[in-house]
């Protein structure tokens, strides 16, 4: 019968020095799978740390010419160049501020403010993210190149505004304004 | 009017359910000094009276979902007058505010159903359990009242300044006057085009469920702890309830990875994303739970490990809950940022602390001692010891990656470091091939003492059969050594829950006469805990095939065709037969609709339509990029309609994705889900007699408190 496996073992404890032995053997298989944990963990952090930093940060130390970072920017629409045949994609991001609790406004001011401080992002082999528009906030890890174009290998889009915060400006106004302005 | 019924019944609610907090404490210090048990019972009744007043708080929300109050801000942010109902109604969980509202349906919903079923047979439990349960059910409801109010509505200040005209309040303030009903439902934004799909509709139901139904064996084990019966009764009454919780965790998760490689085009299922590991976070400890209890039933052993993996469980439910709707984390699928952050994290904090503090004072008072000892390394239980660290450990790695990093590297040096999807890809597979190699011996090894030859002797035949599936693959030309080393890996366990099934099957069959299914069934039937859990180590073994096979050996290619132009990959070949452009569909989205047809060695097999959709009405993101997909066993045909040319239609280009053995990871899903079901069916169904006899106890009032006093006289 297969259930003799499940049985609770009748046998009496076996001598208290073999039961040391046994844990002992217990503890390297659980000291063997903490080696492995540390292990991985230290070699992936190592391999895999990528510093988030901001546009302007990136473009005032060299230091991180060549290195691979992630930074977040807003896309500018109006640069977005798509090459469908090759897969390529180039854009403008503006750098905005980070801190802000009104994240649309933030990604509004940055494009529309010639000065905010910008990069060129170069992305290859991807076909062009539904996300990737006008003011949305673009999440990008690759390493800027010497000639000042990012060469991104891996872009997260957000669109914060549209669907969670928007106050409805055009809708909440009285119905004399809507008189007024048709 | 729907406002303000939902606002009211949430409040109340709210009151309900301190109320429960209140009476249950109460009714537990009067139960110790002798009294009357009038208050647990009230306490009782509080729980299932919160329930329904959030049931119909939620029914008015989704009452204004349907009938289009869009003066109500979340239905006018989440739903637009082209959309179809059933995603009208699903908008309910489509952002923060309902979302919010929804979860803490759920909470109350199964600590009510937790009351109801367990109030006899885990009578002692009760007052602390619901203490716990319903804290956490009023701290959510206080998060929708206070924080993110779905039943806020649109109003206007006439006599205020232009820019303080448009306020957003659940009651009618002072002199405002509602917005034109017109205005407001030709510029409501609609549902995020991306989460109308049916995975989308279902998906976050199924994972909250998972979420939230871990909360009773949460309150089950604080109980425990709380009230000193840390005998294993708190474990018999929490191992249903986390079985149910993860059944709908593992639901959620693979109807997620479903949505995204239906809708997300990229040809993956998961990305190592920070809000998708969240919700494995409490499915890795929730399965070392499940796992390590069967330890305290069987050996007595465990006790305080088990506390630990319980309320970890939880814990990571809440962490998880925090990071992705606090904005905490940059992911695809984050809520904006949020007011909630704060108080979830504080929430969080007390939660765990509390819970670890209690543990440390049970075990210092010696009340958590195993009753015994650790047999030998090849025993079950040491097996089962180690396959809890790997999943911690996985656990552990996992967190470090999506949140400790960056947390740490944000306090500590005062720069965010993050760690990418490679981090994950090769910090898992080696504990994950811990966690299969542990998945084939444990089953085969006895309790207490287990000597090698033994152990080696049943391993024989699983390792035979699994060299023998081994040299299909190698026949089928699969001769990457990494590749074959993980499906040896993973077929052994696979084998192993097979055999142990078939000889389950054998031995039934020597005893009595009887067809083979009905010795399977009865086999099920008596041991459903045994043999649902090795359908589901059979599920695991699909599903890893299925990653090993999909992530090693994707293909991919792409091409702009002209008319009638094919391209090829791997044997195959697709063909551009037309273009459809601009069909309109009922909600209103423009399909562009590319026709395709696929063959295999000149032989036509399917004809696909990969199609990009574009939303007018919707502002900012309104593309989306429909993959057509042939499927089979073997592998996926996956094409993407890239970019067409828009003016004579005449030419297109196509991304293509060959996955090989994808599909093993959705029936392997399946064989889980049945094997879940399995290993919780015996104990739902109650003898017909017992049944009767509490439905004619719940009759009359009181029941327990007379029951109670009858027992102490």
């Amino acid at each position: 019968m297969t259930d003799i496996a499940w049985e609770k073992s009748r046998q009496p404890a076996a001598p208290s020095r073999r039961i040391n032995a046994e844990r002992l053997k217990l503890y390297a298989g659980l000291v063997l799978i903490a080696a492995v944990l540390v292990f991985v963990i230290v070699n992936g952090t190592v391999n895999n740390a990528r510093y988030f930093i901001s546009i302007s940060t990136l473009l005032e130390d060299p230091t991180y010419i060549g290195k691979t970072v992630r930074v977040s920017g807003a896309v500018v629409g109006s640069s977005i160049a798509y090459d469908a045949e090759n897969l390529i994609i180039d854009f403008t991001v503006a750098d905005f501020d980070e801190s802000t609790t009104d994240l649309v406004s933030a990604l509004h001011e940055a494009v529309v403010n010639p000065n905010s401080a910008r990069i060129q992002v170069h992305v290859e082999n991807m076909v062009k993210p539904d996300l990737l528009i006008d003011e949305a906030q673009a999440i990008m890890t690759g390493t800027l190149d010497a000639d000042g174009t990012f060469y991104a290998t891996e872009v997260l889009l957000k669109c914060p505004s549209r669907y969670e915060e928007a106050v409805p400006e055009q809708a909440v106004v009285s119905d004399e304004f809507n008189a007024a302005h048709p | 009017m729907l406002a303000e019924i939902g606002v009211f019944t949430t409040a109340f609610a709210l009151l309900t359910a301190l109320y429960a907090v209140g009476a249950a404490l109460w009714g537990e210090r009067r139960a110790h000094a002798g009294g009357r048990e009038a208050f647990t019972v009230s306490a009782r009744n509080a729980v299932i009276l919160t329930f329904l007043l959030l049931l119909a708080g939620s029914g008015s929300l989704l009452a204004a979902l349907y009938t289009e109050e869009y003066q109500i801000a979340y239905v006018w942010s989440v739903t637009n007058p082209q959309m179809p109902m059933f995603y009208r109604l699903t908008a309910l969980w489509g952002s923060q505010a309902g979302s919010l509202l929804f979860w803490t349906l759920l909470m109350s919903a199964f600590s009510a159903a937790a009351v109801t079923l367990n109030w006899r047979s885990h009578r002692r439990l009760m007052p602390y359990a619901i203490i716990y349960m319903m804290a956490a059910v009023a701290f959510f409801a206080a998060l929708v009242l206070f924080v993110e109010n779905p039943f806020d509505r649109w109003w206007i200040l006439p006599d205020a300044s232009a820019d303080l005209q448009v306020v957003k309040a659940a009651l009618i303030p002072a002199g405002a006057e509602a917005p034109s009903a017109a205005r407001l439902a030709e510029t409501a934004s609609g549902l995020n085009p991306m989460l109308r799909h049916f995975g989308m509709a279902i998906h976050p139901p199924m994972l909250y469920l998972g979420f939230v139904g871990f909360v009773i064996p949460f309150a089950f084990a604080m109980s425990a702890l709380a009230s000193g019966d840390l005998s294993s009764s708190w474990i018999k009454a929490s191992r249903r309830w986390a079985l149910i919780a993860w059944l709908f965790l593992s639901l959620g998760l693979i109807l997620g990875g479903r949505w995204a490689y239906d809708v997300l085009g990229w040809g993956g299922y998961w990305g190592w994303d920070p809000v998708e590991n969240a919700a494995f976070l409490p499915w890795l400890v929730g399965t070392a739970f499940l796992h390590s209890i069967m330890i305290q039933e069987k050996r007595g052993m465990l006790k305080t490990w088990n506390m630990f993996l319980v309320i970890f469980t939880f814990s990571a439910v809440i962490f998880g809950t925090f990071a992705t709707r606090s904005g905490l984390v940059d992911s695809v699928h984050s809520f904006a940022r949020s007011e909630i952050g704060f108080p979830m994290f504080g929430f969080w904090f007390l939660l765990t602390l509390s819970a670890v503090a209690l543990i440390l004072w049970r075990r210092s008072r010696g009340e958590l001692r195993d009753e015994r000892h650790f047999g030998g390394i090849l025993s079950r239980e040491s097996l089962f010891v180690l396959n809890n660290f790997v999943f911690v450990a996985l656990t552990i790695a996992i967190f470090w990656g999506s949140f400790g990093a960056p947390i740490i590297s944000e306090l500590v040096m005062n720069t965010n470091i993050t760690l990418g999807a490679e981090y994950f890809k090769s910090v898992t597979p080696p504990l994950f091939i811990l966690m299969y190699i542990l998945m084939g011996v444990a089953p085969l090894s006895a309790w207490g003492v287990a000597s090698m030859p033994r152990l080696g002797r049943a391993l024989l035949l699983p390792v035979l059969l699994t060299l023998a599936t081994l040299a299909l693959f190698v026949a089928d030309g699969t001769t990457h050594l990494g590749a074959l080393f993980g499906y040896g890996i993973v077929l052994l366990a696979g084998w192993v829950a097979l055999i142990e099934t078939v000889r389950g099957v054998l031995a039934r069959q020597k005893a009595h006469r009887e067809p083979v299914y009905v010795s399977l069934l009865s086999l099920f039937a008596r041991n459903p805990r045994r043999y649902g859990g090795y359908l589901i180590h059979l599920g695991i073994t699909v599903i890893g095939i299925g990653v090993i096979g999909s992530t090693l050996f994707q293909q991919e290619t792409q091409q702009t065709l002209s008319v009638g132009e094919s391209l090829s990959i791997d044997g195959y070949s697709l063909r551009f037969d037309e273009l459809l452009a601009g069909q309109i569909s009922d909600d209103g989205r423009l399909m562009d609709i590319a026709l395709v047809t696929v063959l295999r060695d000149g032989v036509e097999i399917a004809r696909l339509r990969p199609r990009r959709d574009f939303f007018p009405q919707t502002e900012g993101m309104n593309t989306m990029t429909i993959a057509g997909a042939h499927s089979t066993l073997e592998n996926d045909f996956y094409v993407l309609l890239v970019e067409w040319e828009p003016i004579n239609q005449n030419s297109a280009t196509f991304k293509v994705y060959i996955n090989p053995l994808i599909n093993l990871v959705w029936w392997g899903s399946i064989l889980l889900i049945f094997g879940t079901l399995a290993a919780g069916w015996k104990h739902e169904v109650l003898p017909a007699r017992l049944r009767q006899e509490m439905r004619a106890e719940e009759g009359a009032a009181a029941p327990t408190g007379r029951l109670a006093r009858k027992g102490a006289q």
